[in-house]
């Protein structure tokens, strides 16, 4: 070897130098990443204990709108605007048959169906006809987290997919990635906006604002980490479908007794 | 080491500081706290206003207990106080602050109840022009017990 000790000293004394500082660095760049796992206090609500869902029984909508006009006025929706946190949408099937027994299918949600709905089709030209309330996912997969370039959009631990609105910079990307439609843009923040299944209002033990409107309880939302919840209960003995299932989104929102029409 | 690779890797040492430093600038203090989102706007969402205070608050306390206790045993139970008197958050904390009157128009209570084809049919409907002749429902049926006995 021709390396002396004083040469080995140098070079040892300059690497572990380095790899301390680099180190440090390094940490101080990514712990908050990695240490802080404490939920945010709020009133001891405690997000790891919950996980949310959300049930809508189609069969017992009257279209009646109270869930979308109660989202307008607990968000501040604007009523002018043609943008809904929540809509409900109308299907009817027309008798006619041809010769491939193709449906006729008419899908309709004038204003969201805030206003409530109008029959103008004769009731003899319709086959079946029913009400589809319509809602953010909140999916466990959100392809509108995944597109978004800043991080303003993200799922809290309890399940809940939120926007930042202090970082949104309105590229309105989250919009085109919805599948189901469900985001919009909010011109008076400038920023995307969606449906918090009232997150300031189910962090301090209340319903959203739709789930208390509804007077048929077509629409029920509950803990699926609470085996005493009636969400939990439709969960594990009603027959449930998912919106889009094969996008692999993996939806909170399930529904019962959705037609084939319906996507 | 050769003059032309210490320039290169001073440069590169500056650059990596200069990195740095903007980027403790330019990102927020909470980002990263608890995911790659910026962790206050947890806070500042759950601390938004809230407006829809629910039935139950409505019944406490003996303010609206009465009529609280006959809408509560009646079919209509179902309806939150709310959906008809608009949202009473405001109310709630304090009882001066008037609510809006409620909407007691036959339109209104034709949202649910006039007929529709695409309602479920064993929920109570009214064919709007065959019943009650342009009357306000509330003429004969009383909003909180609105089955006649």
């Amino acid at each position: 070897m021709d390396i002396t000790r004083r040469d080995f000293t140098k070079i040892g004394c300059k690497i572990i130098i380095s790899a301390a500082s680099g180190t440090a660095i390094v940490q101080s760049m990514f712990t908050k990443g990695i240490a802080a796992e404490n939920p945010p206090e709020n009133g001891g609500y405690d997000w790891e204990k919950h996980f949310w869902g959300y049930v809508v029984d189609t069969r017992k909508c009257i279209g009646c709108g109270r869930c979308a006009n109660a989202c307008k006025m607990e968000n501040k929706v604007p009523f002018d605007e043609e943008v809904y946190r929540t809509w409900i949408e109308r299907y009817r099937v027309k008798k006619t048959i041809n010769e491939t027994f193709e449906e006729e299918v008419v899908i309709d949600s004038p204003d969201g169906g805030i206003e409530g709905f109008v029959d103008d089709i004769p009731a003899e030209e319709v086959k079946k006809a029913f009400y589809v309330p319509k809602i953010c996912n909140h999916c466990d997969n959100a392809p509108c987290v995944q597109v978004c370039p800043v991080g303003a959009t993200y799922e809290t631990k309890d399940g809940v997919v939120l926007v930042d609105y202090e970082y949104c910079i309105g590229c309105r990307y989250c919009i085109q990635g919805c599948p189901y439609g469900a985001r919009y843009f909010n011109t008076e923040k400038g920023t995307a906006d969606k449906c918090t299944w009232c997150y300031h209002r189910i962090t301090k033990g209340l319903l959203p604002a739709c789930v208390q409107a509804c007077p048929t309880g077509a629409r029920k939302f509950g803990d699926l980490k609470d085996n005493k919840s009636e969400v939990k209960k439709i969960m594990d003995e009603e027959r449930i479908t998912l919106l889009k299932p094969d996008l692999g989104t993996k939806p909170k929102v399930f529904y019962i007794g959705l037609d084939r029409e319906v996507k | 080491m050769q003059p032309h690779l210490k320039r290169a890797f001073t440069i590169l040492a500056l650059i990596i500081i200069a990195f740095i430093f903007v980027r403790s600038l330019v990102v927020p203090e909470s980002f990263g706290q608890y995911g790659w989102y910026r962790g206050d706007s947890v806070k500042e969402i759950r601390n938004l206003t809230v407006n829809y205070r629910g039935s139950a608050s409505c019944g406490e306390e003996n303010c609206h207990e009465n009529i609280y206790t006959v809408w509560a045993k009646d079919r209509h139970k179902t309806v939150n106080c709310e959906t008809c008197h608009g949202p009473a958050q405001k109310h709630v904390l304090d009882a001066r602050e008037p609510l809006m009157p409620a909407n007691d128009s036959r339109d209104y209570c034709g949202k649910c109840h006039f007929k529709r084809i695409s309602r479920p049919e064993a929920f109570p409907q009214i064919d709007p022009g065959a019943h009650g002749e342009d009357l306000r429902c509330v003429y004969c049926h009383n909003p909180h017990k609105p089955w006649f006995d």
